[in-house]
């Protein structure tokens, strides 16, 4: 068997709008033709504003949305077509954290029965040992397994999310902006208990977030997403250090660093994101890029290694040059 | 400082529920001068919004407000409704985090931008209008006398955000109050945001009180720092002391938590144990002391002494409320 986790090929998944019937049908083009790789042990960050793609594709990847087109692979096994029963044991190796633990918490069933819920869902029962294995490999103990969701403080409802997810020792926890509704100093428990995790369960992770500063802190690999495509890949300090897309570029410079009287060379943005019922021709972005000429409006770009290094990949015509040849 | 025009003296806000007496702001002090922006930190709980709704006069009639609140001298706290209404929206406004509920969906833009021109000004509506239209225009919307006609979920939401700013601003306040104005919004928005913000404070020499969890953004636009913790006064000082010299434990801990996307990745973020307790939960010693590393070097006073603000030797107007006595980071 390969080490490739999940591997998706040219995924889409447009969400088709109702509107009166003798309008044209449209549809949201969510996800527009990804290609993703995760490997085992690695974690892939992928970030975008809001609109971007990011949360559907990752519930694209976890089987809980049909795409559209393309191909879903997760441990070697193409699933885009399983149903039902037949996915029961993929849903093993690829589980998901999400955003709100207050919204993905039934408030009526205790943190027992959360916790063994995966367990029956596979037919399995699960003895007490179990759960508060799982209690424990959160950081959280026995007593807690009676209590119910709204005894808990947020970052220890997200613990919780966190083992009903490892329930059923995933190889790959797909996590859907798993620290965004919590505050900084929990933020950065939840964060190192990923990396704990990752590193004592052999884990590998997609964490969709859009805290740039979140992602870099546990990814090994960033996907930069715009419009439902992936505009830059690659090795995380290749790509914060030297990102090669500009629209990665102004996104990265858009995010505050906590340095009074440093000034940053800020490349702001005009506009908003473009709506996906009807993106633009050619490039995505090039509607708010600084750099755009007559040729970015026709034929979407493909991802392409940038400075010779076929891990670092963009999307762009005209990508920012390698970082020995920036002017200082 | 210049003279400012805002001053918030032991502020102390506690409501009535039934499960008690909550304090949820327990005896602060600010204070901010024309053209400068004081940053309100803190996390969920501590007080921050609750403050600056008691400044506006917009808490629910279960909350006890004590303290004083003097714009221009004038004290706030007690005046009537009618005379708080003359003042809201004219001498001190205020920007939400969510301006989708801000708006009122039935009615176009430019009519409620108007809106809050003509409450406090007696002019046409044709004015008023035209006045609202000039206030988009200013605050970036293109084509704003267009514009004017659309209604708040035809803009998306960094432009929404525009337009509670517009609105904001159409009286020109002596304050404004900004509650998480950026939370909301996509990094490459916020910084558009902040940016507007900056501008208009420049222009019109807005006093401004940021409240924000985000340091980031607090680095960038602030000049003076409060810290708030479990509705108290952590720290106070300007936005170097803070970032550069920070007195209290537990704003080092934030600076320690918070992700960089700036530099390499540490190891392991520096956390913080446990979680913010819930308003009146601690009612002795220092609020923080229960989560705090260096409570062990100062002992029972931790518990049975409440820390007050104290100026730190030699660094001007920064203050901590720390028993330690030391920075931090030089223990």
């Amino acid at each position: 068997m390969s080490d490739e986790l999940l591997n998706l090929k040219d995924v889409k998944k447009y969400f088709g709008l109702r509107g009166a019937p003798w309008r044209k049908a449209q549809s949201v083009r969510a996800v527009d033709g990804v290609n993703l790789v995760v490997r085992k042990g690695e974690t892939v960050g992928l970030v975008g504003e809001s609109g971007s793609g990011k949360s559907t594709l990752a519930r694209v990847a976890t089987r809980l949305l049909d795409p559209t087109q393309g191909r879903v692979e997760i441990g070697g096994t193409d699933v885009t077509r399983l149903r039902g029963r037949r996915l029961r044991p993929i849903r093993r190796q690829i589980q998901m954290v999400f955003q709100d633990p207050q919204a993905s918490l039934n408030p009526r069933q205790s943190v027992g029965t959360i916790l063994s819920t995966p367990y029956r869902a596979q037919g399995i029962r699960p003895t007490r040992a179990q759960l508060v294995e799982l209690l424990e490999q959160v950081g959280l103990a026995e007593q807690h397994l009676e209590r119910y969701p709204h005894e808990f403080s947020g970052g220890q409802r997200q613990r919780i999310g966190i083992a009903r997810a490892l329930a059923m020792k995933p190889g790959l926890l797909v996590c859907d902006e798993p620290v965004s509704a919590l505050d900084v100093s929990v933020q950065a428990q939840v964060l190192n208990l990923l990396a704990d995790l990752r590193d004592e369960l052999g884990l590998s992770y997609v964490l969709v977030a859009h805290d740039l500063a979140v992602v870099r802190q546990v990814a090994d690999r960033i996907a930069v997403m715009y419009l439902g495509t992936i505009v830059e890949e690659g090795p995380a300090a290749q790509v914060y250090e030297a990102p090669a897309h500009p629209y990665t570029k102004a996104l990265l410079s858009a995010v505050p660093v906590p340095e009074p009287g440093v000034s940053r060379d800020r490349i702001v943005l005009t506009g908003d994101v473009p709506t996906p019922i009807n993106p633009p021709s050619g490039c995505p972005f090039r509607t708010r890029c600084y750099k755009a000429e007559d040729v970015c409006a026709t034929e979407r770009p493909v991802l392409e290694p940038v400075q010779g290094s076929t891990e670092h990949r963009a999307a762009c015509y005209f990508p920012e040059p390698p970082t020995s040849e920036r002017k200082q | 400082m210049a003279e400012p025009v805002l001053e918030v003296h032991d502020l102390h806000v506690t409501f009535s529920t039934e499960g008690g007496l909550v304090p949820a702001v327990d005896g602060i002090d600010f204070a901010v001068a024309p053209g400068e922006t004081l940053a309100i930190v803190g996390e969920s709980g501590s007080g921050k919004s609750v403050s600056s709704a008691a400044v506006m006069g917009l808490l629910p009639s279960n909350a006890d407000v004590t303290g004083e609140v003097l714009l221009d001298g004038r004290e706030l706290i007690g005046l009537p409704n009618d005379e708080l209404r003359k003042i809201r929206g004219n001498d001190i406004a205020m920007v939400f985090q969510d301006a989708l509920s801000a708006l009122n969906p039935y009615y176009s833009v430019g009519w409620q931008v108007a809106e809050a021109y003509r409450l406090h000004h007696d002019v046409s509506k044709k004015k008023a209008h035209q006045r609202a239209i000039e206030m988009l225009d200013k605050v970036g919307i293109p084509d704003a006398a267009r514009r004017a006609d659309g209604y708040p979920h035809e803009f998306s939401g960094g432009m929404r955000q525009r337009v509670v700013i517009a609105m904001a601003l159409v009286n020109d306040p002596r304050v404004l109050i900004a509650d998480e104005p950026t939370t909301a919004l996509d990094v490459t928005v916020q910084a558009q945001i902040m940016q507007l913000l900056e501008d208009v404070q420049a222009e019109f020499g807005t006093a401004m009180v940021l409240i924000s969890h985000d340091l980031g953004v607090v680095a960038e636009v602030a000049d003076d720092v409060l810290v708030m913790y479990a509705g108290r006064a952590a720290e106070r000082g300007t936005v170097r002391d803070l970032f550069y010299r920070a007195a209290h434990p537990y704003s080092l801990g934030l600076l320690g938590a918070m992700p960089r996307v700036d530099v390499p990745p540490k190891l392991r973020l520096t956390t913080i144990p446990g979680s913010p307790p819930t308003p009146g939960s601690i009612t002795t010693g220092c609020a923080f002391q229960p989560r705090c590393a260096y409570t062990d070097r100062v002992g029972e006073r931790c518990i049975t002494e409440r820390p007050e603000l104290t100026p730190r030797p030699g660094e001007g107007d920064h203050e901590a409320a720390c028993h330690l006595g030391r920075r931090p980071s030089d223990v």
